[in-house]
């Protein structure tokens, strides 16, 4: 596969992945909000959101993830299936619409959030069921999986509250970091980005292979060998701050060894 | 149905003195059953598949980039079989000729020392190459690819408008239409034993394999794109996803001892056909335009090597230039010894001071172009322009008239679109795509119809407010 493809496909994977986190943690955050004693300035909550969803001049924004998704669909699009490109074509088409940012000022959020969500379950079922299992496919799992080992630990990091008690912590550690059944565990993830790796064994690129697989087991071994415990006694920042560092380093050496096309 | 006015000094592909011709039969019944909301429905739902497939190219104004889509009228223009055997037989006996051409003005030019084309003709042409000469191409083909634009005059014969030998574009579009037709009109295309145009991708990849110049089972095919900021993006991947091949850009290839290879995750592999959708100009920096960053170092000594084919071949912009059009007939008395089946427009060059007099002085029933432009750019409509327009086109040409080619406006043939509730008559073309390969010449059955849809208009490319319509060819 063209190392230019391998990219667009791995970073459009990322971004699908992203504004699916990002929708569903507005949506937490706005449904909580509605629970707050400390409520702020009448609707403000909604200009949080317009800003999330809507605005351009927000690169964070799901608008403009989905337009870079999308622009890197466009470039790989002879490598994904129709039905795909299809997927991503009316999400692109219902973001851009104009009413967004009145409905998001005056239908009810959780309604829109859902709406917008459901392009995210289309798009992933869309890619279970039509994708070839073939190299396109890793790059898009490694993607995904990167990206929501690197969202799972952000969203810890932030929310975790050192006035939680200590078995209320350690119940939160234990779901979010090391249930490998929960499928938006920082292990669940990683487990999946090992497998789909592994998947890219060939005997044209061994070098590359082996040390980005080393750099993946080490940090595999890390998380899978650690308990709630061992964790909290480091602290769980250090801990998390420590994975987010052995992602980036293995986003840095995929780009490396696997993307650079522009030598 | 009961406001079609055909004006009177135009054909009409669907009515001739008020009688519905037979081909139309069943498509008029069809639509007749049908009430205004239901067809209104069908050109919604066309549209809405455009945007959702995402047939779309981008127009950026102010910044942001706007989708849109080619303008696609839901009612089909058909050809008959005995109409569509004409047309065949025409093209393929040009194509074989404008092949001979390109053949003999890059090799010996009998043509030329037989004075049936000028020297001057061929060497005052930009698109003609001099890093072409003496270089054989594989099998002698030039032009792999040829989208040669025909219209119909208004006693209904077909004339040659102009040979698109370089990257033809729209074939896509063949493709898609025919598609959105069998989801608006259900059961209609077998109703109708319409000829199906979905091989065009497998005899092209198929072609395509043919030239690998290395014997090995499985050639690397690609198609090389501008990338995806072209208006034509859509097609370079269309195309690249219904062969089953590689769409590269530029920047993906490299050569290395006179051998393309690709830039891949398993490190770099070896290229044996390029279809190129790059315009020569861009295609090696080191050999022709310097500054392009869309084309591949050291492309033209791999492929004057032997070591890569390329598809169309380089140089081809001299047998499509408008000023050599005019010679093609003669070319195909010359080399084939056998009487033109498609007529050519009358052309005059304005490099010739007599004919140029003519045009200025009848210049309102002309159209002039530049000869070497396409897609409606750099063209004067006589009729449609005022008289401060003309002048300064004037004073354009005479700079450089060799540069400049005039015909008679013609009256393109009418066919009937859906527009705001009602058929009424829009101006046609018709560019079918023709495949020559070592086997032979091959003409999918069907083509590209574009349509004026402004009233009145006979400017037909998209870049001027045009549209297309599927495009039917009836077998017996």
């Amino acid at each position: 596969m063209l190392s230019r493809v391998a990219d667009s496909l791995y970073w459009m994977s990322r971004y699908m992945e992203r504004s699916d986190g990002i929708i569903r943690m507005l949506k937490v955050n706005y449904a909580s909000s509605q629970e707050s004693v400390m409520m702020s300035a009448n609707g403000s909550n909604r200009s949080v959101l317009q800003h999330m969803v809507s605005n351009k001049e927000n690169p964070a924004s799901i608008i403009n993830n989905i337009i870079i998704a999308r622009e890197n669909a466009r470039s790989g699009q002879d490598h994904i299936p129709r039905e795909l490109w299809q997927c991503m074509n009316e999400f692109y088409h219902d973001i851009q619409n104009k009413n967004l940012k009145d409905l998001l000022q005056k239908e009810d959020p959780i309604t829109i959030l859902d709406n917008l969500h459901k392009h995210c379950t289309i798009y992933n079922g869309t890619v279970d069921m039509t994708m070839m299992r073939g190299e396109g496919n890793s790059f898009m799992s490694i993607g995904k999986y990167l990206e929501r080992s690197l969202q799972v630990g952000d969203i810890l990091a932030m929310r975790f509250n050192e006035s939680d008690t200590p078995d209320e912590s350690k119940k939160l550690v234990e779901h979010m970091v090391l249930n490998g059944n929960f499928p938006r565990s920082i292990i669940y993830s990683i487990n999946r980005l090992q497998r789909y790796f592994e998947r890219l064994r060939s005997e044209k690129n061994t070098e590359a292979y082996n040390k980005l697989n080393f750099m993946i087991g080490e940090l595999h071994s890390r998380v899978r060998y650690s308990t709630a415990d061992s964790i909290m006694r480091q602290g769980l920042n250090q801990y998390l701050a420590r994975i987010k560092e052995d992602l980036y380093n293995i986003a840095n050496a995929l780009n490396h060894h696997y993307f650079a096309y522009s030598l | 149905m009961n406001s079609y006015f055909v004006d009177s000094d135009t054909w009409d592909e669907m009515y001739s003195n008020n009688e519905l011709r037979h081909q139309y039969k069943n498509v008029v019944e069809f639509m007749l059953q049908l009430s205004i909301d239901e067809l209104n429905k069908k050109e919604e739902m066309a549209k809405q598949l455009f945007m959702s497939q995402g047939v779309t190219f981008t127009v950026y104004s102010s910044g942001e980039g706007i989708e849109k889509i080619f303008p696609f009228d839901i009612v089909p223009r058909i050809i008959t079989s005995v109409e569509w055997a004409h047309i065949e037989k025409g093209i393929a006996q040009r194509l074989r000729a404008l092949n001979l051409f390109l053949k003999d003005v890059y090799h010996t030019q009998f043509i030329i020392k037989d004075k049936v084309v000028p020297a001057q003709m061929v060497y005052s042409c930009q698109h003609y190459l001099r890093e072409m000469h003496k270089f054989p191409v594989p099998y002698d083909i030039y032009v792999h690819i040829a989208g040669i634009d025909l219209i119909r005059n208004n006693d209904g014969s077909f004339y040659i408008l102009e040979d698109n030998l370089r990257t033809p574009s729209g074939v896509s579009y063949m493709l898609e239409n025919r598609e959105i037709t069998k989801r608006i009109f259900p059961d209609l295309l077998p109703k109708n034993k319409v000829r199906s145009v979905m091989e065009y991708p497998t005899l092209l990849r198929r072609n395509l394999m043919s030239l690998s110049p290395r014997q090995t089972t499985n050639p690397t095919i690609v198609v090389l794109t501008p990338g995806m900021y072209n208006s034509a993006y859509f097609e370079h991947t269309t195309l690249a996803r219904l062969m089953g091949v590689e769409l590269v850009e530029g920047r993906d290839l490299v050569v290395d001892n006179h051998k393309v290879y690709m830039k891949t995750t398993l490190g770099l592999q070896q290229v044996d056909v390029i279809y190129r959708r790059v315009d020569d100009d861009f295609l090696d920096p080191l050999v022709f335009n310097p500054e392009s960053s869309l084309g591949v170092s050291g492309i033209m000594s791999a492929y004057r090597k032997g070591n890569v084919a390329i598809v169309n071949a380089v140089g081809n912009g001299v047998a499509d230039d408008k000023a050599i059009y005019s010679y093609v007939p003669q070319m195909i008395r010359y080399y084939m010894n056998e009487e033109p089946i498609l007529k050519n427009v009358p052309t005059y060059q304005l490099g010739n001071a007599d004919e140029r007099d003519y045009v200025f002085s009848n210049i309102e029933k002309m159209v002039i172009k530049k000869t070497n432009e396409s897609g409606g750019y750099g063209m004067l409509m006589g009729s449609a322009c005022s008289q401060e327009e003309i002048e300064k086109y004037v004073t354009g040409v005479m700079t450089d008239p060799r540069q400049f080619i005039a015909q008679p406006i013609i009256n393109l043939s009418s066919s009937p679109c859906y527009m705001n509730g009602v058929l009424t008559p829009r101006r046609v073309d018709l560019r079918p795509y023709a495949l020559c390969s070592p086997n032979g010449i091959e003409i999918v059955p069907g083509g590209l119809t574009r349509v004026a849809l402004r009233e009145g208009s006979l400017v037909v490319n998209s870049s001027q407010g045009g549209g297309s319509k599927d495009t039917w060819v009836l077998s017996d």
